[in-house]
């Protein structure tokens, strides 16, 4: 089933002259795990903001073009409204915190509340994303008293308690250290585990590599490139998009070493192992 | 601007978390004059800038939530939360009409937005304090000028008047010139008026 | 006092500032504001009231000098202050003045030495205030301290580049801007995210909005009030008919 429809996107700014997206037209299919890159201000964000409706309600300026989540066109509904079928977690977790609750557990609370929910609903579906985003232990402290990996856990679970369909992530990271790196996207692919659809922009391809289906390829607001991240990563223009390839790829380009049964280099670790045993043995 | 859109209740979001963001503005202009010893308030920064980037109603709002918040610290502040509320209106009314436009406008904005606090602070004065407003070099002028005309009004104005005009003449010169250097992406954020325009 | 419903203090403030407007005298201010501090005593925040009173009492001598020496109408002297006589009717304005300033500042105080804001809040929004202006009051508790350590860094940062904070009062009016600046155009270029990420998580539904918490419960909530109420339809009848 197609999950998210793309049809003929464009977007520009206001006050700005130049388009932020080009004509961008994709699908995606209800379960997918997407990745989205490009160098810094290609329109990653735009577009990640225009999957919810951020883009074109919340900056106003010039649409054009089709957006469909779950069958819901993003231009005639309100946010609050594509927010019941798309979730969308933001780069600074510190920017998320509403600023209004004083424990962990309220501040999840804060989407539930707003959408109307009742108390015994709210509170099975709090404890649910606690655990399953690890952080039950910190449920009474302060939003605030939590490490960025935690504060970053907190966002996704406030997100995921509002049960979308889709979980859209913008760089979630890219604010934090390794290891709390590592805690946000083992959370991102436990949800994706359970058939959550999943869009991530990200600047660490070998994640992207690991986790996605499909990797979409954006430059200067135009789409690219839509494809398996061995294809995209294969490509031989890639540095002219100022993406440069997991570390895995790029050892097995340079001995010339491809995946098995498709034309493209290994992107993981594992495939590059297994390739590299292969040619070698 | 038309009138409508700057009287519009229906403010946008980012409109409405400007409000937190102006307190805390006031809350540490005042902290930084304190600590360098500066002979005035500066502790409605917040509330100018807000009533320049999300207009009249916004302004207003930042006022009294402003005075509401510091209440709970100092039950005095809750007194003086109307002269907080139209500062924030005035300051909304000339910025929209464009009377804030050059350094030479502020200066002039800022006098009118003093004698205006002067105005409204003035009753409020004399119906809380009988005339006076705490502060010592206001006060001593209240003394001479009561001893000299009898008249408590006039003491009172005169007052309020030579703390008020040079801290809000100050603060709306300050506001004006933090608002200039804002880049445009944040300015157009608190905007509401645009309607999305069509590419298709 | 800390278990009695926030709305119930909220109409407290009107009655113990309508009722010496009712009753002018200087019994009935006595009475309110004895009221108002025994209410402090019993809800044991007497300590945290005495910085207030004592900036208040400040202004207050300064009230009772200025009065006493210069009102207008003054005629009767009671006694000489060096060049300066002392009068009983500037004196007796004045007294009005300190029982006014205390009585209000009294009754503000038990709301707010004795109830959460966020509390008060929520009991607001419940009856009908706009959840996005409750939003906007809670949220100023948690925005100022973030803001106060991004000015302590920023502070650490201009100083350590030798950024002068002392001396001529030019030089400390130089300081202000390039202090004041930066945490101002970062929280502002933070509202965008804030806000996105508020909307995402349906701040503006039209649903009617639901609470985790359940309603606290306030006991005597009605009683106190209906008191209130009748004593000051007490007062108004003794001020039109006696």
């Amino acid at each position: 089933m197609k999950k998210i429809v793309v049809d003929g996107l464009k977007y520009k700014y206001p006050l700005s002259e130049a388009l932020a997206l080009q004509d961008i037209s994709f699908e995606i299919e209800e379960g997918e795990f997407i990745g989205i890159i490009g160098k810094n201000s290609v329109g990653k964000s735009t577009l990640c903001q225009a999957l919810v409706g951020l883009v074109p309600h919340f900056y106003k300026g010039a649409y054009g073009g089709k957006v469909l989540v779950d069958g819901l066109e993003v231009r005639n509904h309100s946010i609050a409204d594509i927010s019941r079928k798309v979730g969308m977690v933001f780069q600074n977790p510190f920017t998320q915190v509403t600023g209004s609750k004083m424990t962990v557990y309220e501040e999840i609370a804060f989407g539930l509340e707003n959408s109307g929910l009742p108390r015994e609903e709210m509170r099975q579906r709090i404890d649910e994303v606690l655990r399953l985003m690890r952080i039950e232990h910190v449920k009474d402290h302060s939003p605030f008293d939590l490490s960025g990996g935690q504060m970053q856990r907190m966002a996704i679970a406030s997100i995921m308690a509002m049960k979308p369909d889709i979980l859209v992530l913008d760089e979630p990271t890219s604010q934090l250290d390794p290891a709390g790196s590592e805690e946000v996207f083992q959370a991102i692919q436990d949800f994706s585990q359970q058939g959550i659809t999943v869009i991530m922009a990200e600047h660490k391809m070998e994640k992207i590599a690991q986790y996605c289906n499909r990797v979409l390829l954006l430059h200067e607001g135009r789409l690219v490139d839509f494809d398996t991240a061995e294809k995209i990563f294969s490509r031989e223009d890639l540095k002219d998009y100022g993406v440069t390839a997991p570390v895995y790829t790029r050892v097995c380009r340079a001995l010339g070493v491809k995946k098995q049964g498709c034309d493209g280099y290994p992107v993981t670790l594992e495939d590059a192992e297994l390739a590299l045993r292969r040619s070698f043995a | 601007m038309n009138k409508q859109s700057m009287w519009s209740w229906h403010f946008s979001t980012a409109a409405l978390v400007l409000i937190p963001v102006a307190v805390g503005i006031n809350y540490i202009g005042k902290l930084i004059a304190g600590m360098l010893k500066l002979p005035l308030w500066l502790d409605s920064i917040g509330t100018v800038l807000a009533a320049m980037l999300g207009g009249p109603i916004v302004g207003a709002l930042a006022g009294a939530i402003n005075n509401i918040i510091y209440g709970f610290t100092d039950p005095i502040s809750f007194v003086y939360a109307i002269t907080s509320v139209v500062i924030g209106l005035v300051v909304g009314i000339l910025f929209y009409k464009g009377y804030i436009s050059s350094w030479g406008k502020a200066v002039v904005a800022g006098l009118i937005i003093g004698l205006v606090a002067t105005v409204i602070s003035t009753p409020l004065n004399i119906g809380f304090w009988g005339g006076q407003t705490g502060n010592i070099w206001g006060d001593a002028l209240f003394a001479v000028v009561l001893a000299n005309t009898e008249s408590t009004w006039l003491a009172s104005l005169l007052d309020e008047l030579v703390v008020d005009v040079p801290d809000k003449l100050l603060v709306v010169l300050i506001s004006y010139g933090i608002f200039k250097g804002l880049p445009q992406n944040v300015v157009q954020l608190y905007n509401n008026n645009d309607k999305v325009e069509t590419l298709d | 006092m800390h278990n009695i419903d926030p709305i119930s203090k909220l109409y407290y403030i009107l009655f113990a500032i309508i009722i010496p407007i009712i009753l002018p005298s200087f019994i009935v201010s006595v009475i309110c504001v004895a009221l108002s501090v025994l209410l402090l005593l019993a809800a044991k925040v007497i300590r945290k009231t005495l910085p207030v009173y004592s900036f208040v009492f400040l202004v207050l001598i300064t009230v009772i000098v200025i009065q006493g020496l210069f009102r207008p109408g003054n005629e009767t002297i009671l006694f000489h202050l060096g060049p300066f006589a002392m009068h009983k009717e500037g004196l007796l304005f004045a007294l009005t003045i300190v029982l006014r300033v205390t009585n209000i500042v009294s009754a503000f105080m038990l709301l707010v030495l004795t109830t959460k804001p966020s509390d008060l809040v929520e009991s607001l929004v419940r009856r009908g205030m706009s959840p996005r202006i409750g939003y906007v009051i809670v949220s100023v508790f948690q925005i100022i301290p973030e803001m106060m350590s991004t000015m302590s860094t920023i502070m650490d940062a201009q100083r350590s580049r030798g950024m002068e904070t002392e001396g001529k009062l030019l030089v400390r009016m130089k300081a202000f801007i390039p202090l004041l600046a930066p945490v101002v155009l970062g929280s502002l270029i933070n509202t965008k995210e804030r806000a996105m990420a508020l909307e995402v998580r349906g701040f503006n539904s039209r649903n009617p909005k639901t609470y985790l918490n359940e309603e606290k419960t306030y006991s005597y909530s009605k009683w106190i009030q209906v008191a209130m109420l009748l004593v000051t339809i007490f007062a108004v009848a003794w001020r039109v008919f006696l």
